[in-house]
């Protein structure tokens, strides 16, 4: 049996921040989407960051997973944050017509933070 | 009696799986059990056109002389794609997609391979995100099928990369193809945009489909001028 993959969500502050690292396949997605929004209502969070700086490749079916997860976090009455898309992914998912729609970007991690402390303020 | 299945099947022996075969024989239906000498030239071109694609899809090597050797068995011409495809199979790649994980392969494959032939870095992507929504689509809808990468040549001697996405699934229907490219189907899994993605990025696009008999996409990226 292959060990239980899960990605680690970090608390700083009032800010939920993952890192994704690895294939972000439709189980691991799922659970992902599920502990995100659990960890949001236990810790108040008003803000959820998600790096994708390490994944190479964005596809329509990650964008929708990406736009679920904003969706359900913006539900919760918090704000997500996709930092970190590499130049090549946005140039392909401007020529593919994708839209990342439900959540908020920014370039680095230290840039959400900023924008998400203004919308506290 | 020679039938088809006994003069497919000693054919195939050695190279494409029992249980393999029964497959391909159970999708030929009753023309599987048909004396050889009885087929009509219709008959023919349907058992060909059935196995060409299924040979392509499951022989590791030498698909192109297995096809051939049926087509002589059956006394039939091989088709022209059949025959195109195997005049350029030596040089392809060929990725089986049967589950999730074959997805990320996939992609990292293709990625190597564009960068490999010279296509640029933001082109190399392109090709990456290009096979990783043809192999979701195949492993989504059909289960499993296979991705053929293989370097071409424009008549600029240009390099550019073919990617073929192969697949015995049910095919598409025509409504629904329909709907897929007017920007209204919407899928349980996807966002049933990924086949207009995929046209978008790339420089040519063909996708052949017929219910029951699976779907290909052809499409090609070229390098910059």
């Amino acid at each position: 049996m292959p060990i239980e993959q899960t990605i680690p969500i970090i608390q700083i502050r009032n800010c939920l921040l993952v890192s994704i690292q690895t294939e972000l396949h439709d189980r691991l997605a799922l659970d992902l989407q599920e502990s995100l929004m659990e960890r949001v209502r236990l810790t108040d969070a008003k803000g959820v960051i998600l790096d994708v700086s390490a994944v190479e490749v964005i596809d329509s079916y990650i964008t929708r997973i990406l736009n679920d997860i904003g969706k359900s976090v913006r539900f919760m009455g918090a704000e997500c944050y996709i930092v970190g898309i590499r130049p090549a992914v946005a140039m392909t998912l401007i020529e593919m017509g994708v839209e990342l729609d439900s959540v908020n970007t920014a370039l680095t991690l230290d840039l959400a933070l900023e924008k998400l402390e203004l919308l506290q303020s | 009696m020679k039938t088809v299945e006994s003069e497919i099947g000693a054919i195939l022996a050695g190279t494409i799986s029992v249980i393999t075969q029964r497959s391909i024989f159970n999708r030929l239906g009753p023309l599987a059990a048909m004396p050889v000498s009885q087929l009509s030239s219709n008959d023919r071109t349907t058992v060909m056109t059935e196995l060409e694609s299924s040979v392509r899809l499951f022989a590791r090597r030498n698909s192109g002389e297995l096809i051939a050797s049926c087509a002589r068995a059956l006394g039939a011409a091989a088709t022209a794609a059949g025959a195109a495809g195997a005049a350029a199979a030596p040089s392809a790649k060929r990725l089986p997609i049967e589950q999730e994980k074959d997805i990320a392969t996939a992609r990292l494959e293709a990625w190597s391979e564009a960068v490999r032939i010279g296509l640029s870095k933001f082109t190399s992507v392109k090709v990456a995100t290009a096979v990783s929504e043809l192999a979701r689509n195949i492993v989504f809808y059909a289960g499993k099928g296979a991705i053929e990468l293989r370097a071409v040549r424009d008549d600029r001697g240009g390099a550019g990369l073919q990617i073929v996405a192969v697949d015995q699934g049910p095919g598409i229907d025509p409504k629904k193809l329909q709907e897929i490219w007017g920007g209204t189907y919407k899928s349980q899994r996807g966002m049933g945009k990924g086949l207009v993605a995929v046209k978008k990025l790339v420089d040519e696009f063909s996708l052949d489909t017929a219910a029951g008999l699976g779907t290909t996409v052809t499409c090609v990226f070229r390098g910059e001028r």
